[in-house]
């Protein structure tokens, strides 16, 4: 009888151990749509920022983005020809020189275009 | 007399540059790359947000990706390669400066295959590379493919013994860069 419930508490112990390590494994990825933005800036502002080399604190942060349409593409807006969101899902209907707010995660700086990237963005107004 | 030969002077420089400058661009090339061993779990990533510029009289390439912009399947795995592997705070971009030699754009239809020699930047460290391409024109797009190998050994990347099992040696990257004319 003791050995039983030894064995039982043994399997409950293990299946729970086993869980937890799944779940750690394979937590999910963040939901950019659902977290609260570390920072609210301008879009020239933010562009500023990275080419004065003080950007780095930003990257992989959730910021909120101000700012005019300058550009619409399949997916993408860019904001006062400085920033480039991307959307994940269909973007919304926004026409161009409108002013927008766009939260998104901030990945970096590319020189290339001289212009500051977020992915996974949504529109907040 | 000497002021219509300055204009002159300067209205040809105009238009050499303007001539020199003409390029074709995207902010939305696709960057995957594998490290899968068989029989372990996939390691693999995608980057849809990587910038490329060719500029046409010149031949020259440029490539950057965002290291943070790489998704992978498993939540976990993209952390431990953005913190432990590439150190994407310290490092954030990966580019590629490069030159296509031996190409005439004003004749280029139709599909071909190029060289492209240059230096990838990757984790801070550089490295010379002669990348074989597909470039095929599709009316006022250009599309440049490649597909080549990387050791993360050779950029200074460590891999720690535990997992080195489960990662390959050899990177797989193949590139698809779908130019429009600027």
């Amino acid at each position: 009888m003791k050995k039983k419930r030894f064995f039982l508490i043994l399997i409950v112990l293990i299946a729970l151990g086993g869980f937890m390590v799944y779940n750690y494994m394979y937590q999910d990825h963040r939901n950019i749509e659902t977290e609260t933005s570390q920072i609210e800036i301008t879009a020239p502002y933010l562009l500023e920022r990275f080419k004065t080399d003080d950007g780095s604190s930003l990257l992989n942060k959730t910021i909120t983005v101000t700012g005019a349409i300058t550009s619409i593409e399949e997916g993408a807006i860019t904001l006062d020809e400085s920033v480039y969101a991307t959307f994940t899902e269909n973007i919304p209907k926004v026409t161009a020189n409108e002013k927008v707010a766009i939260k998104g995660r901030c990945i970096g700086y590319d020189e290339l275009f001289e212009i500051v990237k977020l992915d996974q963005c949504t529109l907040i107004k | 007399m000497r002021t219509i030969i300055v204009l002159l002077i300067f209205c040809l420089a105009f238009v050499v540059t303007s001539v020199g400058q003409e390029k074709f661009a995207t902010k939305t090339g696709e960057i995957n790359f594998e490290a899968s061993v068989p029989s372990f779990e996939e390691v693999k990533a995608e980057n849809s947000n990587v910038s490329a510029v060719l500029e046409i009289s010149t031949g020259n390439f440029a490539a950057l990706a965002l290291i943070k912009g790489f998704r992978f399947k498993v939540a976990l795995m993209e952390e431990h390669f953005n913190e432990n592997y590439i150190e994407s705070s310290k490092y954030p971009k990966a580019t590629f400066k490069g030159k296509i030699e031996d190409i005439d754009f004003s004749e280029f239809s139709g599909e071909q295959k190029f060289v492209i020699k240059g230096t990838f930047n990757l984790h801070g460290t550089d490295k010379y590379m002669e990348v074989p391409a597909t470039i095929s024109k599709k009316g006022e797009e250009m599309v440049v493919s490649a597909q080549f190998l990387l050791k993360p050994e050779e950029f200074n990347i460590k891999i720690p013994s535990i997992v080195s099992k489960k990662i390959a040696d050899e990177v797989n990257v193949s590139a698809v860069f779908k130019l429009q004319k600027q």
